[in-house]
This record gives structure tokens, C-alpha cells and sequence, in this order.
């Protein structure tokens, strides 16, 4: 296990190194991020719809896409020089490889929702601050299902000619359910709404969180394939 | 000893195309078997699925301890510098020796261009580094793929150069090539693939490369 672990972080930390150096998919994604943003905002007539009600799914709508940027990039880095195979051929589980990948993209996804969001606070004038760890946590729970289902389908369609129009369509069905639920509990949360009528969503992103990585975690050795 | 690779009765399909037919060879300890054939007789496929990159559709490959690879492309990551590619693959391989990482870039003659990214190296630089790479771990089995395709005469000179010290350290190596020269001058055996057959495995003893090129000739086109 720690052998797992030790060479997952390991691909982790040479992602995110690479990513620093390039910078490439987080500004794609920042900036894709704050156009998503703006322009929902100033498509809304202030007068029809209040800001709370438009929120939830302008803010999930722009984690959701500003996501599939960075996930697009995780194998496609790999491409480049056929580097997976120096991976595959080092004595490591092909399971670190899925778990360094989605570390990576964790900690991408992250941070980009972690500087969206204050952007978000200030288009949407949405009172947040009080409700933060709440909100921090619909955050990382819907994230964690999508990253894990994102890694195993980017590794999917890496080899394929079209990777990056691929990535979107074969995973934007399987972010539906988690980001439907987050969208349901974010705007409870937004609107101060008890715990007790977000639990059932809260339940169903729990077990999205666990179906989503345990399955991942299982096909990817499948997806490495040639 | 037994041999560092079993080969037995590999066979690869890619949907309805057979690229290998119950390919069979073993690689003994400080062997280096050069395998020759024409482009698409499976000679890429056949060192993948040695490194385990590849699974066979049916057979078996036993390899005893590691193996490191040079293949066509670098596997190194062109935003990172020399010295970080050779620390992630060493961490990948549980080595954490800095002291390994100089002294293999110094083997390769690449200790002056350490902190320099990949992406700016020139196509011999990379493939020294792409060696620098594999020998990283010290592996007892080598697999090159064309390992001199591209390089200039210099480039060409210290790759060889590391084959040779290799090879008198006792390291097996298969290098897979359609041109004779300069693996005749490696490798002590020469398997001719043509048509994802192996068609014969021979010593290559005293003979020449020339020697060796009209074999292979004789085999693939016949006579």
C-alpha cells in the first residue's frame, strides 16, 4: 500500500510541477471559469430572476466545464513522447497511476474552484461566508465523484484522434446525477435552508463518491489497454 | 542461470491483423540479441509486449528481474529538465540517489545541460537522455528500439559507445532495427522477424555486417 501511495504521489507532484511550469489548462480554465460566470450573470434580467435562484447552477455549470479543461490535459501530457510507457514499464500498480492522476486533477480542480469562487460571491452578491464549511464540503464531495469518473474516461479517450471533443461527450451523461444533487444542495445551502432537506442529496453525492471511484479505480487497468 | 527473457509462443492480434505468430526466443544472461525485419513485421510490438507495455493475445513472456526500455519516442516530458525526468523515473523505481542521477547524465555527456528542459534539447541530446533513462535502474535487460534513427554521427557515436560498455558489463539487450549497422557490431545473436515470424535466430560469431545484411535479404526477399 504505502508502495501505491509513495508512486502516486510521486506522478502527482510531476503533474502539477509540469502544470506550474506551463500553466497552460489552469488559465484556460481560470479564464474559462470567470466568461462562464459573467457571461450567465449578465444574461439574467435582474428584474424576472433573483441572483440566489440563478447561482447554484451558474456556479455548478462553471466548475463543471472549467473541470473538463484540466481533465482533457492529465493524458494528454502523457502523450506526448509516449511517456505512459515509461510509466507502465517502472515496477509500480497500474492502480498508482489512476490514484497520482486524480490526486493531480483533484488538486487542479481545486484551486480552481477555490480562486472561482470568491468571483462567483462577487457577481452573484450571494451571502456565503457563514455558510462556507457547508458549502466547501457539497464542493469536495461533487468533485471527487467527477474527478475520479474524469480520470478514468480522460485515460479512455486519450489515444483516440479527437481526445479533447471525446472527454466531454462520453462524460458529461455521468456528471448529470452528482451535479444535479449539488446544484439541489448548494442552493439549499445558499438560502439557509435545515440539514435535514439536504440529506437525501447529501446521501446520493456520498454514494455517487464512492460508485464513481471504486469503478474508476477497477476499469482503469482495462482502459490501458492497447 | 536462467535466461533473463522466455519468450514462448507469443502471439499479437490488432483486431483482424496478425502482427506476431507464435514468436518464441529466450535472452540469455549478457546475451544481446539483435532483431532485424522490415517496417510492420511486429518488431515494435514484439519489445512492447517484452516490457509488458503490451499484453499478447495468446503466450507467455517471463522476465526475470527488471527491465528498462529505449523506444521510439523518449518517454521524457519536454517541460522538465534533464535532471528532473531522471529523478521522477528514479523515484518511480524507488531510487532516491541524487549521486545516480549525476553520474548517469555524466555517462551520457549531458551533466552541463541538467537544469535545461527537454523541450529544448536537440534529437540526439533527447535520445541520450532517453538512454541515460533506462540506465538509470541499472536493469540486468535492455529492449532498444532503433536506437540510432535519427542521430548524428556524434550522437551516434556516444549512444554506441554506452552499448559497448553495457554489453562488456554483462547487460542482455534486445535491440529491434531494420539497418545491420551498427547493432551486427552489438549483438551477438540476430533474429530476422519478417511477417510477425521469427524466422530464424542465429549467432552472428565472426560475420560481418555485410554479411549479416545478405542473410537478411535472403531470408525476407527469399534469396
Amino acid at each position: 500500500m504505502a508502495r501505491v501511495l509513495s508512486a502516486a504521489f510521486t506522478i502527482a507532484v510531476k503533474d502539477l510541477a509540469i502544470e506550474l511550469r506551463t500553466k497552460t489548462a489552469f488559465m484556460s480554465a481560470l479564464v474559462f471559469a470567470i466568461l462562464v460566470l459573467a457571461i450567465l450573470f449578465f444574461a439574467r434580467d435582474p428584474t424576472a430572476v433573483a441572483s440566489i435562484d440563478i447561482a447554484p447552477g451558474a456556479l455548478w455549470v462553471t466548475f463543471t466545464f472549467a473541470a473538463i479543461v484540466g481533465l482533457n490535459r492529465s493524458f494528454l501530457l502523457e502523450r506526448e513522447n509516449r511517456a505512459l510507457d515509461g510509466i507502465l514499464l517502472a515496477p509500480i500498480p497500474r492502480s498508482s497511476i489512476f490514484l497520482g492522476k486524480l490526486l493531480a486533477n483533484l488538486a487542479f480542480v481545486f484551486t480552481v474552484e477555490f480562486i472561482s469562487l470568491p468571483i462567483f460571491v462577487l457577481f452573484y452578491n450571494v451571502e456565503v461566508w457563514s455558510r462556507l464549511p457547508a458549502l466547501i464540503a457539497v464542493i469536495a464531495m461533487t468533485t471527487v465523484a467527477f474527478v475520479s469518473v474524469g480520470t478514468l474516461l480522460s485515460s479512455m479517450v486519450v489515444r483516440t484522434r479527437f481526445a479533447e471533443l471525446m472527454l466531454p461527450l462520453l462524460l458529461l451523461p455521468f456528471l448529470v446525477p452528482p451535479v444535479v444533487g449539488a446544484v439541489q444542495v448548494t442552493s439549499r445551502i445558499l438560502a439557509a435552508r435545515p440539514l435535514s432537506e439536504m440529506l437525501g442529496w447529501l446521501k446520493l453525492l456520498v454514494a455517487f463518491d464512492i460508485v464513481f471511484f471504486v469503478l474508476s479505480l477497477l476499469l482503469f487497468e482495462v482502459t490501458l489497454e492497447e | 542461470m536462467p535466461p533473463v527473457v522466455s519468450v514462448r509462443n507469443i502471439s499479437r492480434r490488432f483486431g483482424y491483423r496478425l502482427i506476431l505468430d507464435r514468436v518464441n526466443f529466450e535472452v540469455e544472461p549478457g546475451e544481446v540479441i539483435g532483431i532485424m525485419g522490415p517496417n510492420g513485421a511486429g518488431k515494435t510490438t514484439l519489445l512492447r509486449i517484452v516490457a509488458g507495455i503490451t499484453k499478447p493475445t495468446s503466450g507467455e513472456v517471463e522476465v526475470s528481474g527488471i527491465l528498462a526500455m529505449v523506444g521510439h519516442s523518449s518517454m521524457l516530458y519536454d517541460a522538465l529538465s534533464a535532471s528532473e525526468n531522471l529523478r521522477f523515473c528514479a523515484r518511480l523505481y524507488g531510487l532516491a540517489d541524487e549521486g545516480t542521477i549525476d553520474s548517469t547524465l555524466d555517462l551520457v555527456g549531458l551533466s552541463k545541460w541538467r537544469n535545461q528542459r527537454v523541450g529544448t534539447f536537440s534529437r540526439g541530446m533527447t535520445q541520450r537522455l532517453a538512454i541515460a533513462r533506462a540506465l538509470l535502474v541499472d536493469p540486468p535487460l535492455l529492449l532498444l528500439d532503433e536506437p540510432m534513427t535519427g542521430l548524428d554521427d556524434t550522437a551516434a557515436e556516444i549512444v554506441y559507445q554506452v552499448l559497448l560498455d553495457l554489453r562488456a558489463k554483462g547487460t542482455s539487450m534486445l535491440i529491434v532495427t531494420h539497418q545491420t549497422d551498427p547493432v551486427v557490431q552489438l549483438a551477438t545473436s540476430m533474429g530476422f522477424l519478417v511477417g510477425g515470424r521469427m524466422e530464424v535466430i542465429e549467432k552472428v560469431d565472426n560475420r560481418s555486417a555485410s554479411d549479416i545484411a545478405a542473410r537478411y535479404k535472403e531470408i525476407v526477399h527469399g534469396g
